[in-house]
């Protein structure tokens, strides 16, 4: 294999490597923005807090901590629907 | 109209069919969140919606902040419930009939009764070393009682006439249902279920204590 097609796929490896960082990054950054209020809405409905760290998940973790605080009796209470 | 929406999906492509769904899902529990902390259902919606429009998801991330420190209306429900424990009573049968219930009819649960004052008192039963049986009462009409060897001289002595025994010896300590005993130093020493106490120790609790021995008495601790 020709020197160019290594050089090539060093470069390749390396920026896919880093946008993976960034991405991957983004999210623990974004994760730690939703979980803290995510964290006090649990606490507030009287589930454990850390049912809040499922947004760590990518894509279905937020679904599920959402899931669990729409469809689930809060042991806390709920209000009144007239 | 059939191919023509599948003409549409196929050319918004099937992340986007994802996307719908998504969105619509999370719009709904949104709903229902918002619901159930008392503020009507449209604001959840709306939030989860407004990550449609030119603002992106900043907004929707400051209303969810404001969400989980805003004051709820469910919590001041609940706080009224708390306030007002007592049945309906006739003022609320005549305020209509089958109309709503108390303002606040949470489903959290009424506080538990309080306990009744525990007013039993303790008994030390045992035999001086000359066989003779010997046996002390108190309760907590008094925080503090002395054991001593010698003759009662105060309401809250209690006597334990035996040479090994000082004069006082140690003190007895009542806090409601809880027990206490301080060592005040002398040569017979105090024991607990055969540990002993020594004064540096301060006042250890032995509500759940069998036996203290003072000196050379051994008195059993038991509740009247």
């Amino acid at each position: 294999m020709p020197d160019l097609f290594y050089h090539l796929l060093a470069w390749v490896l390396g920026f896919g490597s880093f946008f993976l960082l960034v991405l991957l990054i983004g999210h623990v950054l974004v994760a730690l923005v939703v979980i803290i209020p995510t964290w006090r809405i649990c606490v507030r409905a009287g589930f454990a807090g850390a049912w809040s760290l499922l947004h760590l998940i990518p894509v279905i973790g937020s679904f599920v901590v959402m899931a669990i605080l729409a469809f689930g009796d809060w042991p806390n209470g709920e209000a009144t629907s007239d | 109209m059939g191919t023509e929406f599948v003409a549409l999906l196929g050319l918004a492509g099937l992340s986007s069919a994802f996307a719908f769904v998504a969105l619509v899902l999370a719009a709904w529990m949104a709903w229902r969140i918002v619901e159930k902390a008392g503020l009507p259902g449209w604001t959840g919606l709306g939030a989860v919606l407004l990550t449609l429009t030119a603002v992106g998801t900043i907004v929707p991330l400051i209303l969810l902040w404001i969400f989980a420190f805003m004051r709820w209306p469910r919590d001041a429900a609940v706080a009224t419930s708390a306030r007002a424990p007592a049945a309906p009573g006739p003022a609320a049968g005549g305020s209509g009939a089958g109309g709503r219930t108390a303002p606040a009819a949470s489903s959290a649960l009424p506080p538990p009764p309080k306990a009744l004052a525990d007013g039993r008192g303790w008994t030390l039963t045992g035999k001086l070393g000359d066989g003779q049986a010997v046996s002390l009462s108190f309760d907590a009409s008094a925080a503090a009682w002395m054991l001593t060897g010698a003759a009662a001289a105060q309401p809250t002595d209690l006597s334990v006439p035996d040479p090994s025994v000082g004069q006082p010896h140690a003190r007895l300590m009542v806090a409601g249902a809880r027990l206490g005993l301080a060592d005040l130093g002398t040569s017979g020493g105090t024991f607990i279920d055969g540990a002993r106490l020594l004064p540096e120790h301060g006042p250890r609790d032995i509500t759940a204590v069998r036996t203290i021995r003072l000196g050379g008495v051994e008195l059993a601790l038991s509740r009247v």
